[in-house]
């Protein structure tokens, strides 16, 4: 059943995360908030124009040549990336983010060739793997941060089902993209922290 | 309230995922042909003489001239397509006839977004191979993947358990061949229509740098198991499991920056070796790296090399019937414009070339070609079926009945 609709509901989740980006890109260079309709709205309009064939020279929709580059993003960056453009969505804290990005810089390199030990190999039906990532989910509750156990929770079920055409619970948890927007804000997080800290410094400082 | 309506859908994904992994078939032992112990009975019990060849290296022993001679090897080139640039030709055996299919890119250049990869069929009857078809193109391929494809590559075919025939090829859609992926068709008419290509996802960063060119071996279970490589930070082989078109596990079996393109060598239930093409820095040693495995491919340890030169070129492997394993391979240490066969007759790794396929050591360096990719099957268990790139201009077939290789099996018993 999913199967017979996995390519259209992928390209449905490209053109819908492409258009969050976008939306999230305007937002940055207009001054003033957008509202929530108004994000709906060019959600919609974007989401259409990346999902269907615009016909002229392109063989595919456009959200197909973004598959061809990013290929399917896991369901924890998707529901991430869309729940951002929520009114009042949390922030993902610090802690969660911190620990994508050692997750990541352990995990990268190993299953990409360093070592004979190939963790990637351990999402296709590993039982521990499923454990770490239901305590990282109960963590993430504990620390009063519900979302992330929704999250993870439709990321695992989402694997179950079969959902992606990978069949690796990996893929459904973490990405190339996630790992560089944890580490990135680790670093922006540190940078603004410092920032300030020097500010206040410079205003307090005996003349 | 909110955290315990969400631990308990938590609580609900955990039971659906425990649930999943407990469907996950259990790994199974290999699948063994019917290897009997007739090695030296065969080797003995012939008579037929062995041609003389362009250059076969070792004498002949027990040679009967009263006797006819037996067929040379046959030789035919796979159809023209009028393709600039051929490559990477693949074969598998028909359910019916004695035919073999062969698969192979053919384009206005490697990796040229005119690439398609092309097929036909050899009727042993005849000795002719029929007009080439067109398996699938770079478009079909999108169409079918839902994603931007810049360029398709090497295919290698597989019978499954159900008789239908698979093929695997590789797909790219940035970059050159380490950003390639693995794609599959099935057919259900041996090869003549194809369905839907299906991806196989092997790599956790965007799915990048898996490639195929090695047959595949069977479990017990029916399952395929695909050995495959990664060329892109590190180049290593990979091992994966498959069920279908869905990858359910796979292995690592080398490391590094050294070894890919992996053929195996099944030599029981549990017990395998994979030699490799090396792709050492040109400060080591250029021979056949060697993995091995003794939990029917769970786990991979990389093993002395195989002292055999390897020039960074793939190469092929078969084991017959009756236990006797066959290699095509470039038996020099740069260059690729000499192929042989080699064969050994035992596990013990003692390999003797038994036929000079192609040799331009003697031509100038400007006027050699190359002669690369091979690929060996058996239709019958104690024949040879071999295709290699011919100057990447033709795909070469070349067919050793069984004759000729229990001819060439008398010549090698010690």
């Amino acid at each position: 059943m999913i199967s017979t609709y996995m390519q259209m509901i992928a390209l449905l989740e490209i053109s819908i995360s492409a258009a969050v980006i976008f939306i999230w890109l305007l937002q940055k260079l207009v001054p003033g908030e957008i509202t929530f309709a108004m994000r709906i709205l060019l959600l919609f309009i974007l989401g259409n124009l990346l999902f269907w064939p615009l016909g002229m020279s392109m063989q595919l929709p456009l959200a197909a040549y973004v598959r061809g580059v990013t290929g399917d993003l896991s369901l924890v960056t998707l529901l991430l990336l869309w729940s951002s453009i929520l009114p009042k969505s949390k922030a993902t804290p610090i802690g969660v983010k911190v620990a994508i990005g050692l997750i990541a810089i352990l995990f990268y390199p190993a299953a990409l060739g360093l070592g004979m030990t190939d963790p990637y190999a351990w999402g296709y039906g590993s039982l521990v793997l499923l454990i770490f990532v239901l305590i990282f989910a109960v963590i993430c509750g504990l620390a009063n941060w519900a979302k992330g156990v929704w999250i993870l929770a439709f990321a695992i079920m989402a694997w179950s089902v079969h959902w992606h055409e990978s069949s690796n619970l990996w893929d459904y948890v973490l990405d190339p993209f996630l790992a560089v927007w944890a580490i990135y804000s680790i670093f922006y997080a540190l940078y603004r922290k410092r920032r300030e800290k020097a500010q206040s410094g410079y205003l307090f400082r005996a003349g | 309230m909110s955290r315990v309506i969400a631990f308990c859908f938590l609580m609900l994904a955990a039971v659906l995922a425990y649930l999943h992994i407990d469907r996950q078939p259990a790994w199974a032992p290999f699948e063994m042909v019917n290897l009997a112990n007739e090695v030296t009975e065969d080797a003995t019990e012939t008579t037929e003489t062995i041609p003389q060849t362009q250059k076969t290296h070792k004498a002949s022993k027990n040679v009967a001239p009263s006797k006819p001679p037996i067929a040379q090897p046959q030789s035919n080139w796979l159809p023209d397509t009028g393709a600039a640039s051929v490559h990477a030709a693949s074969l598998i055996a028909l359910k019916e006839g004695g035919g073999v299919r062969a698969f192979w890119f053919a384009g206005s250049r490697e990796g040229a977004k005119d690439v398609v990869i092309n097929s036909a069929v050899f009727d042993p009857q005849s000795a002719r191979w029929s007009a080439p078809t067109v398996v699938i193109d770079r478009l079909r391929a999108q169409q079918d993947l839902s994603r931007y494809i810049a360029k398709l590559g090497n295919p290698v075919p597989a019978r499954m358990t159900n008789g239908q025939m698979q093929l695997f090829f590789v797909t790219v859609s940035i970059g050159g061949w380490a950003g390639s992926s693995i794609s599959t068709v099935i057919s259900d008419d041996e090869g003549l229509t194809w369905g839907p290509a299906k991806r196989l996802i092997t790599s956790p960063f965007i799915n990048l740098s898996t490639l195929v060119k090695s047959p595949t071996i069977q479990f017990s279970d029916g399952r395929l198991g695909l050995p495959a490589y990664h060329e892109w930070i590190g180049r290593f082989g990979e091992f994966l499991r498959l069920d279908a078109d869905k990858v359910i596990d796979k292995r690592r079996m080398s490391s590094g920056r050294g070894a890919i393109q992996p053929v195996v060598f099944v030599a029981d239930e549990q017990l395998a070796s994979a030699f490799f093409r090396q792709t050492r820095s040109s400060s080591q040693i250029k021979q056949i790296p060697v993995s091995q495995t003794q939990n029917a491919g769970q786990s991979w340890s990389v093993g002395q090399d195989l002292e055999i030169p390897n020039p960074n070129s793939a190469i092929a492997a078969l084991t017959l019937n009756n236990g006797v394993r066959l290699m095509v391979l470039n038996n020099i240490e740069s260059g690729r414009h000499r192929l042989v066969m080699l064969m050994s007759q035992s596990q013990s790794n003692i390999w003797n070339v038994v036929q000079v396929l192609e040799d331009d050591e003697a031509l100038p360096h400007d006027q050699r070609k190359e002669y690369s990719y091979p690929y060996l099957i058996t239709a019958d268990g104690s024949d040879a079926h071999l295709v290699y790139t011919w100057h990447r201009k033709k795909i070469l077939h070349q067919y050793f009945s069984s004759a000729w290789i229990k001819q060439s099996m008398s010549k090698e018993a010690p």
